[in-house]
């Protein structure tokens, strides 16, 4: 809605006491004395009109000017602690700048280069080990090879041709079983342990 | 007075030397006179002045090392210390009104700390002047404007016995409010110094 001169109650001129009541004028004085009857209760409302606030702020300096406004006791002591609080908090925390402004350089390079340091180490320490554990590949698989079983005739799929040489296998996997029950009673004995 | 001359000055030199709690009493005893005499007559708006007052008390308390005992008290330090921050809170709201500067601006000779020697003289002394300029605007007004405003906003009688007493509807008595509000706004705004003359 667009203003003009009429409507700007802030700088227009103040009709006399008697002078018409326009129903615009009517419903802006209606939402002022509203405001000021929630000022007056304690409870002003955080949202309002620009003019309205303007107004609202003289009422009140007039009221402050009669007595009409003092801090309470329980208020006021709560913004001292406030106060007290973010004073001293801000006091520490100027102390702990000093402090950290006074910190000799060299110590605090070593302090920064210190993470620096313990990563290279460890580092190398695990470039170290993937290198032995490389060069012992080798050594490993001629075990592995030589204790190798894969010709034995036991192991593996049976072949077409030989499908009907059972009992040539049950005798050999019994050769087998018998041979490594004589190898586990010959080392107990050889290390001394019960037959 | 809670705390005397020299108590000030000792507990000011125990905070300076590290004790902030020391600060307490002096704040709880200036917090009033700063709240009622200083900020909220300078910005109408209770929110805004508490918020305004806990800045200044915090500020006085972080800042303490910085002030210089000159056998006065602290008072003018936290009164200019409130002022300061008025001004800053008025500026960034861009509040620019001839009201805003003419609250702000009241009474600028007695931030002087030299010619006041006890704070609950400059406190009264401000309280009395400030009184005196709401007095000289409202003598300005029209009778009814002056009537309505005494009865609704100083005596804080409710809307309908205030429109009683006038003998008016209520609706008639609310516009008579509103335009005594706005015309003391304009007498009150016309008769403070400008930041110039200041």
């Amino acid at each position: 809605m667009a203003r003009n001169d009429d409507d700007d109650i802030l700088t227009s001129a103040v009709p006399e006491p008697d002078a018409e009541m326009t129903p615009s004028e009517r419903a802006q004085a209606k939402t002022f004395a509203e405001l000021v009857d929630k000022t007056l209760a304690g409870r002003t409302p955080p949202a309002m009109s620009t003019d309205d606030r303007a107004l609202l702020e003289v009422a009140t300096v007039i009221r402050v000017a009669h007595g009409g406004l003092e801090l309470s006791a329980a208020k006021k002591r709560s913004l001292v602690e406030e106060a007290l609080r973010r004073g001293i908090g801000g006091a520490a925390s100027t102390t702990s700048g000093d402090v950290a402004a006074v910190t000799p350089i060299r110590s605090s390079r070593a302090k920064r280069w210190a993470p620096w340091v313990v990563a290279s180490v460890s580092m190398g320490l695990a470039a170290a080990a993937v290198l032995v554990l490389w060069l012992r590949t080798p050594a490993h698989d001629q075990t592995a090879q030589a204790f190798s079983h894969d010709d034995d005739s036991l192991i593996g799929p049976i072949a077409r041709e030989h499908s009907g040489d059972a009992s040539a296998r049950i005798d050999a996997i019994f050769a087998d079983r018998l041979d490594g029950f004589r190898d586990r009673r010959l080392t107990v004995r050889t290390r001394g342990g019960k037959p | 007075m809670d705390v005397e001359l020299e108590e000030e000055h000792r507990l000011v030199e125990e905070a300076q030397r590290g004790n902030l709690d020391a600060m307490r009493p002096i704040l709880e005893r200036y917090a009033s006179p700063l709240y009622g005499t200083v900020i909220l007559p300078r910005l109408g708006d209770t929110v805004s002045a508490e918020d305004i007052l806990r800045d200044t008390l915090a500020t006085a308390v972080e800042k303490i090392g910085r002030f210089t005992w000159q056998g006065k008290s602290i008072y003018p330090w936290l009164r200019q210390i409130a002022i300061n921050k008025v001004f800053d809170l008025h500026r960034q709201a861009k509040r620019s009104r001839r009201l805003a500067d003419a609250m702000a601006h009241e009474i600028p000779v007695e931030s002087d700390p030299a010619s006041h020697a006890d704070a609950q003289l400059m406190a009264d002394q401000e309280r009395r002047a400030h009184r005196d300029r709401i007095d000289d605007a409202m003598g300005q007004l029209q009778e009814r404007y002056r009537v309505a405003i005494e009865l609704r906003l100083i005596q804080e009688l409710p809307r309908e016995d205030c429109a009683k007493r006038l003998g008016v509807t209520i609706g008639t008595f609310d516009v008579l409010l509103f335009r005594a509000v706005r015309a003391f706004r304009k007498h009150f705004g016309e008769r403070a110094p400008t930041i110039g003359e200041t």
